[in-house]
């Protein structure tokens, strides 16, 4: 693996998972929505906030492989021909979207129509962006092992699998915040918030009406999960179990689909797939192979039967499956960029 | 003065528009020499490393049995290879910031004030045109010497061989002249890019597409 891949690698692991994550929350709240909104906007909306910081990241980290940062609003200029100039600008307008999005969701701003609308053009613009940064590689006629239909799959699988593990995982980070919360008003409920939506008393040296709001917030966002709350917590686990496992299941099918095809093709295609063995192949292989047997078996029967009281193995286990999944696609991605071998000279 | 051709040419004319210019290639002169090589970094003042032309030196080869003779048939031919200002650059195509450029005379350039150094280009250009050039963070090739032919000179390269075999000119004129062979391995597949190149083959050339050969000097190209 080569050093300088590492901000590309990090790159478009990155937004291929932020993307996957908010399309993974618009599919649960669509398929949700005949339950009650504030049940399902509690267990998603958490989520939400995690995807800014990871999508900012990747956009930074790209900046890396620039060598000349000050030229760099140049890079739009070649929309009408290069994918690279494409998948800057899907990138920015999903970020910028996305961002927009998560502030009315935050302060509640903005009619709902407004921001389901908003919301169904971010996640246009992050398919866009996944699509492009496939292209991007696709394009290249003369890299055969980019040159291939396994780029964009392997792409989007990453961005499916990564994106509900990432909902897994914040829910049920979400959930253990919850509980433990719930835990401390029991053993004090002078604590408690009688009403989750009742107005939070101002704290001495508080900031100003945004930092009350901002506060009051988190408050009703930690605030302890109800019975129906962990109940659709516990069916979206399963969802996400059944999703993320055929996406693993996806990727290693596509593998040895790809590798004979790269066999059958001219001396750089066959250089390149020399790269897929060795130790950091076969890592990949197992970490994913491991991801979707967790998520297949333990974590959707152990989401049936488990109680919010003792949820803490099911929250470990889902982000075990999420840190195998990571490393695994970061693996896998850094062979993409190590089996690049172009024809001629 | 004796009547050698396009050597002698008049101190006009060599960046005309439309005149689509490009390299011919003696293949069956080179010996590998790597004067023009020379010859361009030295004009160009080019850092260690960046190379706007390279000699790849191509060889393969087998051996028949007839009796208890056994008969070698080995082979090794020179390409030398600079940028052919192609007709379809896919430098350009990619580029996000179109820094790849075309002069009117269908030379392919580098627009120093829009490049970001991403280094995609390099990636696409199956003839290793485009190179990083790590002092400036920007990417460089051949321009085909615009400088010296604004002057009524010739390139460098074309200028330094001492087979005399390469030469430039109008892509038009050195088909008339030469033929329209492009694809001799170890170059790829001429239909990608639409070379403006014209190759004297060696004896031993193979095409692209039947190369049974490799490159044996990978590390200096």
């Amino acid at each position: 693996m080569n050093l300088h891949d590492v901000p590309m690698v990090l790159f478009t692991v990155v937004t291929q998972m932020s993307v996957g994550t908010f399309i993974a929350l618009g599919v649960i709240q669509l398929l949700a929505r005949h339950r009650d909104l504030t049940t399902t906007e509690r267990v998603i909306s958490p989520v939400l906030y995690a995807v800014g910081p990871a999508l900012v990241f990747g956009l930074a980290v790209s900046m890396l492989h620039m060598n000349d940062v000050t030229h760099v609003f140049n890079v739009i200029r070649h929309w009408d021909s290069s994918w690279l100039s494409r998948e800057i600008l899907f990138g920015v307008a999903f970020g910028a979207f996305g961002f927009g999005f998560a502030l009315l969701e935050w302060f509640g701003a903005g009619s709902r129509a407004l921001r389901q609308t908003i919301a169904i053009v971010t996640a246009v613009l992050g398919i866009g962006l996944v699509w492009s940064q496939a292209m991007v590689y696709y394009s290249l006629v003369t890299v055969p092992a980019w040159h291939t239909w396994a780029v964009p799959v392997q792409f989007f699988t990453t961005t499916v699998l990564l994106g509900v593990l990432a909902v897994g995982g914040a829910m049920m980070v979400t959930a253990q915040v919850r509980a433990k919360r719930a835990a401390a008003d029991l053993a004090d409920p002078s604590e408690a918030p009688s009403d989750v939506a009742a107005p939070p008393e101002q704290p001495a040296g508080s900031g100003g009406g945004l930092a009350v709001l901002v506060r009051s917030r988190i408050r009703e966002i930690n605030a302890p999960s109800t019975g129906a709350e962990w109940t659709l917590t516990a069916r979206v686990l399963k969802g996400i179990a059944v999703v993320g496992s055929v996406a693993a299941i996806t990727i290693l099918v596509v593998y040895p689909l790809y590798l004979g095809q790269l066999g059958q093709g001219d001396a750089a295609a066959q250089t390149s797939a020399a790269v897929f063995s060795g130790t950091m192949f076969w890592l990949r292989l197992v970490l994913t192979g491991l991801t979707a047997v967790l998520l297949g078996f333990f974590v959707y029967r152990m989401a049936e039967s488990t109680m919010p009281t003792r949820s803490r193995l099911l929250a470990d286990l889902v982000l075990l499956c999420l840190l195998l999944a990571v490393v695994g696609e970061l693996l896998g991605r850094a062979l993409h960029y190590s089996a690049m071998t172009r024809v001629g000279m | 003065m004796p009547t050698q051709k396009s050597h002698e040419t008049p101190a006009v004319g060599l960046t005309e528009s439309d005149a689509d210019y490009g390299f011919f290639f003696d293949q069956s002169q080179c010996t590998g020499c790597k004067a023009c090589q020379v010859a361009c970094i030295d004009k160009h003042d080019l850092p260690l490393g960046v190379m706007w032309r390279r000699v790849a030196e191509y060889s393969g080869g087998s051996w028949s049995q007839s009796g208890n003779t056994v008969m070698p048939n080995v082979f090794t031919y020179y390409t030398s290879m600079a940028c052919n200002h192609c007709e379809d650059p896919i430098c350009m195509k990619v580029c996000p910031t179109t820094a790849m450029s075309q002069r009117p005379d269908g030379t392919v350039y580098v627009e120093n004030d829009k490049c970001v150094g991403c280094r995609y280009c390099e990636w696409a250009c199956p003839y290793s045109a485009p190179q990083f050039n790590a002092e400036t963070g920007h990417m460089t090739k051949c321009d085909l010497c615009f400088d010296y032919r604004s002057e009524g000179l010739e390139p460098a390269c074309v200028a330094a061989c001492p087979s005399r075999a390469l030469d430039w000119g109008p892509i038009d004129e050195l088909r008339a002249e030469h033929g329209d062979e492009d694809g001799i391995a170890p170059l790829p597949d001429p239909s990608i890019t639409k070379p403006h190149l014209v190759i004297e083959p060696h004896r031993d050339a193979q095409q692209w597409d039947h190369a049974t050969g490799h490159i044996a000097n990978p590390e200096e190209i």
